[in-house]
């Protein structure tokens, strides 16, 4: 089933003369994960926003085309109704809490109390989101003490518990340590298992190709490629667009090493690993 | 680190209902100047410091106390000195005179100042903010303003978070922040910028954090805190009210 739809795509901010989404179309599948990436200013963002509706409904500025979240039309759909469908989660883990609980646990609950559900089943998807992201521990805690890992982590955990079908993720990682980072994209791991469909956005490459179901470039708000990691990863053009492929596929191309089954340049360390092994 | 004045104990007054201390306290602070009686503002004075002392958190008000010491005396002495109805002296101290008229009227806004103090210590020392917040919003109070008040007593703790995480930055630049008191201050400048800068986009980004978490939704919330049994509920409302409009009426009549 056809998760997301966005067709013919057209966005400019409110006061700009430039379209920061240029004629974007493409369809995601349920339970797909799909990697954004591109450089600074490519779109990201923008189109990220689309997807939760806050473009063009936040933020104003002209709009064409159309997207589609779980069948409901972003366009005629207010911020609310689509937040029940869409889950948001932005770089900045401090400026994702609420700052008016006391506890992770009721941060947690926040969405679910706007969404005016049971008291029982706030509890329950409560606690199970604190145990998906391994909250359970500290949530007791103030918000505003926890690590930068942490309260990412609490951010999404308040995202979760709505139990959105599609979850955006822009650059969720960008302000965390390694270790912060890696306890992120467990968790994202662990909620694609539960048949989420995720689109996020990231730099850190040599991650994102290793779990992604495709990946989407971006260039200058247009879309360049929307393919697996391995085809869009060894595109010989890819540094036109400010990208770096991951640190694998460079030294298998300097060492010109594809895999023969794939025909394109190997993406993630399992894959170069498993090549050497049948090589021996 | 949690900001709120707040004393958890485990008292009568803590149990009671937020909306009842807070109707108390209004009441008990605006009758003594309806009824300008100094036996009157005395009794309710002391009403307010035995909840106080009920709730087990009359030492916290001690510092505040103190703190409007300065008031109080700057009261005694312009009153007690110059208060233009003063005829009867009453003592001396040196060379200047102390009269009655004026000591009356200073000791009588003593008095109020002391209970107002007390009795907005009463809702402050012994409700949670957000147990205040809820009634309020429950009584109908809009969920936004709620909202703004919650967050405002989570200011401090919110700064000094994101202080935390600039001085670390700058640290990790090698910026000196510890130590003697002037190498603080030089390492507490450069942060101003960027504090000041980051609440703003960290505003705009919560809206947006707040907006995608339904916050704006038409539908009726719920409320995750199980309903808490308070003691001394609507009727002790009532009662207050009551009092309050017999105090104005008995000062119309008077
Ligand atoms: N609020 C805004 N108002 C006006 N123009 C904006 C706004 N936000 C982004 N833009 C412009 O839209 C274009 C796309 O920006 P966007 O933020 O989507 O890029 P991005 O790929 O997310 O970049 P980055 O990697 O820096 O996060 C850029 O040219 C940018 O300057
Ligand atoms: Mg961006």
């Amino acid at each position: 089933m056809k998760k997301i739809i966005v067709d013919s795509l057209k966005y400019k901010y409110p006061g700009t003369d430039n379209l920061a989404l240029n004629d974007i179309s493409f369809e995601v599948e349920e339970g797909e994960i799909i990697g954004i990436v591109g450089k600074n200013g490519s779109g990201k963002t923008s189109l990220s926003l689309s997807l939760t509706g806050l473009i063009p409904h936040f933020f104003g500025g002209g709009y064409g085309g159309k997207v589609l979240v779980d069948g409901l039309e972003v366009r005629n759909s207010t911020v609310t109704e689509i937040s029940e469908r869409v889950g948001y989660v932005f770089d900045n883990p401090f400026s994702q809490m609420t700052a008016a609980k006391y506890t992770v646990y009721e941060e947690v609950a926040f969405g679910l109390e706007n969404m005016g559900l049971p008291r029982e089943e706030i509890k329950k998807r409560v606690d199970w989101s604190l145990q998906l992201l391994d909250l359970e521990s500290i949530k007791e805690k103030y918000p505003f003490d926890l690590s930068g890992g942490q309260m990412q982590r609490v951010a999404i955990a308040g995202v979760i518990a709505m139990k959105p079908q599609i979850l955006v993720l822009d650059e969720p990682t960008s302000q965390l340590d390694p270790e912060g980072s890696e306890e992120v994209f467990q968790v994202i791991q662990s909620l694609a298992q539960e048949g989420i469909t995720i689109l996020i956005v990231e730099h850190k490459l040599e991650k994102i190709a290793k779990f992604c179901d495709k990946i989407l470039l971006l260039h200058e708000g247009q879309l360049i490629d929307f393919n697996h990691p391995q085809e869009v990863f060894s595109r010989d053009d890819l540094k036109d667009y400010g990208i770096m492929p991951p640190v694998f596929t460079r030294v298998c191309r300097a060492l010109d090493i594809k895999n023969p089954l794939t025909g394109h340049y190997p993406v993630t360390l399992e894959e170069v690993t498993q090549l050497v092994k049948n090589h021996e | 680190m949690k900001m709120t004045l707040y004393v958890a104990k485990n008292s009568i007054v803590h149990k009671s209902d937020p909306i009842t201390k807070l109707t108390y306290c209004l009441v008990a602070a605006i009758v003594p100047y309806i009824i300008p009686n100094h036996l009157f503002a005395f009794v309710i004075m002391l009403l307010s410091i035995s909840l106080l002392l009920l709730g087990k958190v009359f030492r916290k008000m001690i510092p505040i106390y103190i703190l409007s010491l300065f008031l109080l005396i700057t009261i005694v002495i312009i009153q007690g000195i110059f208060h233009p109805d003063n005829v009867t002296p009453l003592f001396m101290l040196g060379p200047i005179t102390f009269y009655q008229e004026g000591l009356l009227i200073a000791s009588l806004l003593i008095i109020r100042i002391i209970n107002m103090l007390s009795a907005f210590g009463v809702v402050i020392l012994t409700t949670q903010p957000d147990d205040l917040i809820e009634a309020l919003v429950k009584k109908g109070m809009s969920p936004r303003i709620g909202y703004v008040i919650g967050s405002v007593l989570q200011i401090i703790p919110q700064m000094s978070s994101m202080v935390g995480t600039i001085m670390d930055a700058q640290r990790s630049r090698g910026l000196e922040t510890e130590g003697k008191l002037s190498t603080r201050i030089k390492a507490f400048i450069p942060l101003i910028g960027p504090v000041i800068m980051n609440s703003l986009i960290a505003t705009r980004e919560r809206s947006i954090a707040l907006e995608i978490r339904g916050f704006n939704s038409k539908r009726k919330k719920t409320f995750l805190r199980d309903e808490k049994e308070f003691l001394f509920g609507k009727p002790y409302q009532l009662l207050l009210i009551l009092c309050f409009i017999g105090a104005i009426i008995w000062r119309i009549f008077q």
